[in-house]
């Protein structure tokens, strides 16, 4: 059993912070990782009738333990049908999904996201990372997407090294004339602000940061240079004890997602 | 000379000399006259792995994952191939777990990618490692969906289909078989990504059950299976249990492969080990963070794992024994049970391995 009482980390500061994007009686596409601790978080909090999608194939699951993985059964716990994994996809296509989340190791200016490799060669890059797996195919077709990610300047870069997944592209309208679905990106939320993107130039803009974290450090972990909203920066709403405790006591009790990982 | 007129700026991103090694992959004409050629006769094709690995799996073919990263994945299949030596195979891995088994060993050479990985267990180092090394070259990138999509255009029966996913991306320029194109209908600008039918030369799918004859079921998620089965010149059924064709007429309707797919039968209990598989067994957790975690370090961590648990098995029984044997079973049964809700709840608790703590437990 976890301590329920000691002070939040970021894994867990980021689930709670995307738990409070979705919204109750929607369908929700899950991706792994942390994004799974804030769909069950949602569930068991201010979003009780939800519909969890998962790419595996699994979706609207009965409620169980924490998913070991996208294709863990807890994914498809008696679920009422599984989809063929093209089929899955093409929910979002159909416009059947309200909300997904995206994982990332870089995200550019413009929302765009590279899961790809990191370096400027792609024969020789610095490190190969893991391709798309559904994050393009998401990031093509949901009607709104909430990127999720650790933030520095190497993770927040001006262009990602590889395009894995378009966000706003270049920008402006680029996303629509490349033929793109949905609304695109609509946050980008790490443990040191929730940015959101300039409604025309599409540029990425703090929309609230971490309490103690200045728009100069914000800029400082930038790689880019960041949009200021009007007026004063809100303070994102932190993690309540009582949902740090659902955290550790309901939805993942072994720490699966929400310990900082050891090697 | 290549028969099909491919991306030209994808191949040239990814500096392909001779696109004819593409070809096979879409050659919707040879994999048609494949699926003429097969046993199209209600027969018996039981077989065992050895023997359908050795007559199925030829050097250079491109051979496809069944099942979902490790789940329902026909990884003692695939170790038999590693056992028999097989060489310069492509691999699609959407979503893929096995490409690197293949690499430490130098099986495969070529590889179409949508996902290399073991998700929060991390990245896949042997892949990082092989494709810096040059012993691997990509042949196309993918997402899930594009991948899913060739597959069940195969399926459908049709040259292709008109997807808007990977639109924009990097994909596309890292991919020599996808093409931008206008919607025909449309008045307005509207960009599609065609995706053409997949063709693997060879795909192996483990399954629940099957008779003799190779009608398959699949129990939990099908993922490409069905599409895959369809798709494929030459298949590969391994299946937890041979049933009478009577059972799976009567009792197991639903996510079924029909028999005229498949060339071999092979009856394989633990066949998706190290994987899990839905309602038999869990996976064995610490196994894979001991495998990206210990075998992430250098290639001779990763040799010396593969060699201890591929090399050093000669079969799914003896990786059972390795395991735990019998209290492995009764365990890992348990646990997927549990998960999918058919016994009471239960504590998902484990040992964690890391590199500092090897409990050398299973369960």
């Amino acid at each position: 059993m976890r301590d329920l009482n000691a002070p939040a980390n970021p894994l867990e500061t980021l689930a709670y912070i995307i738990a409070q994007q979705i919204e109750d009686h929607s369908i929700v596409y899950i991706g792994t990782g942390i994004p799974m601790v804030a769909g069950i978080l949602a569930k068991k909090t201010h979003a009780p009738n939800i519909t969890l999608v998962y790419e595996s194939g699994g979706q609207d699951p009965i409620e169980g333990d924490m998913p070991w993985s996208v294709g863990c059964p807890m994914t498809w716990r008696k679920s009422p049908t599984i989809m063929e994994m093209s089929y899955s996809f093409a929910q979002c296509y159909n416009g059947y999904v309200d909300i997904g989340f995206l994982g990332f190791a870089q995200v550019d200016m413009y929302g765009n996201i590279n899961t790809h490799m990191i370096g400027k060669d792609y024969h020789h890059p610095k490190v190969r990372l893991t391709g798309s797996g559904g994050n393009n195919d998401l990031s093509s077709l949901t009607e709104k997407m909430v990127l999720v990610g650790l933030q520095t300047p190497d993770k927040f870069p001006e262009r990602v090294d590889f395009i894995t997944s378009v966000g706003w592209l270049a920008g402006g309208d680029s996303r629509r004339e490349a033929g793109l679905i949905g609304n695109g990106p609509a946050a980008v939320i790490s443990p040191w602000g929730v940015y959101d993107f300039h409604p025309v130039s599409k540029r990425m803009r703090v929309k609230s940061l971490t309490p103690g974290v200045t728009f100069e450090l914000a800029q400082q972990l930038t790689g880019f240079e960041l949009l200021k909203p009007e007026g004063a920066i809100p303070e994102t709403k932190l993690v309540t004890p009582e949902a740090l405790k659902v955290i550790r006591a309901e939805v993942d009790p072994r720490g699966v997602f929400t310990v900082m990982p050891t090697q | 000379m290549a028969k099909y007129l491919y991306n030209e700026e994808a191949v040239a991103n990814l500096k392909l000399g001779d696109t004819s090694v593409l070809d096979r992959l879409v050659d919707f004409e040879s994999a048609r006259a494949a699926h003429l050629k097969k046993e199209h006769a209600k027969k018996d094709k039981r077989m065992t792995i050895g023997e359908a690995v050795a007559t199925y799996v030829q050097d250079g073919d491109i051979i496809t994952d069944g099942g979902f990263s490790y789940v329902r994945t026909p990884h003692q299949a695939f170790y038999e191939i590693i056992r028999q030596g097989k060489k310069n195979l492509q691999m699609i891995g959407a979503p893929n777990t096995n490409q690197s088994f293949f690499i430490a060993y130098g099986l495969v050479t070529h590889s179409h990618s949508s996902y290399t990985g073991a998700e929060m267990r991390g990245i896949d180092k042997v892949y990082d490692r092989a494709l810096k090394a040059g012993k691997i070259t990509i042949l196309s990138e993918w997402s899930h969906g594009g991948v899913a999509q060739g597959f069940k255009a195969a399926q459908l029966g049709v040259p292709g289909v008109f997807s808007k996913q990977m639109l924009g991306s990097d994909l596309v320029r890292y991919n020599p078989y996808l093409k931008v194109v206008q919607h025909p209908l449309k008045a307005d600008k509207d960009p599609s990504v065609f995706v053409p039918a997949l063709y693997p030369d060879c795909a192996i799918i483990h399954c629940h059950a099957a008779d003799k004859y190779g009608n398959a079921y699949i129990y939990g998620p099908a993922v490409n299976d069905l599409a895959v089965a369809a798709a494929a010149r030459k298949l590969i059924i391994t299946a937890e249990e041979i049933v009478p064709e009577s059972d799976i007429r009567y009792n197991k309707q639903g996510q079924i492969i029909p028999f005229f797919y498949a060339d071999a039968v092979v009856e394989m209990p633990f066949g998706a080990l190290p994987g899990s598989m839905p309602g038999c067994y869990y996976w064995p957790r610490q196994w894979w963070e001991k495998c990206m975690r210990f075998g992430g370090v250098s290639e001779e961590n990763n040799l010396a794992f593969c060699n201890e648990w591929i090399m050093g098995t000669k079969n799914q029984f003896e990786f059972v024994d390795k395991l735990g044997g019998a209290k492995w079973i009764a365990e890992a049964r348990r646990q997927t049970k549990a998960a999918e809700a058919d016994n009471e709840d239960i504590d998902f608790s484990y040992e964690e391995y890391t590199l500092t703590h090897d409990s050398g437990i299973y369960y």
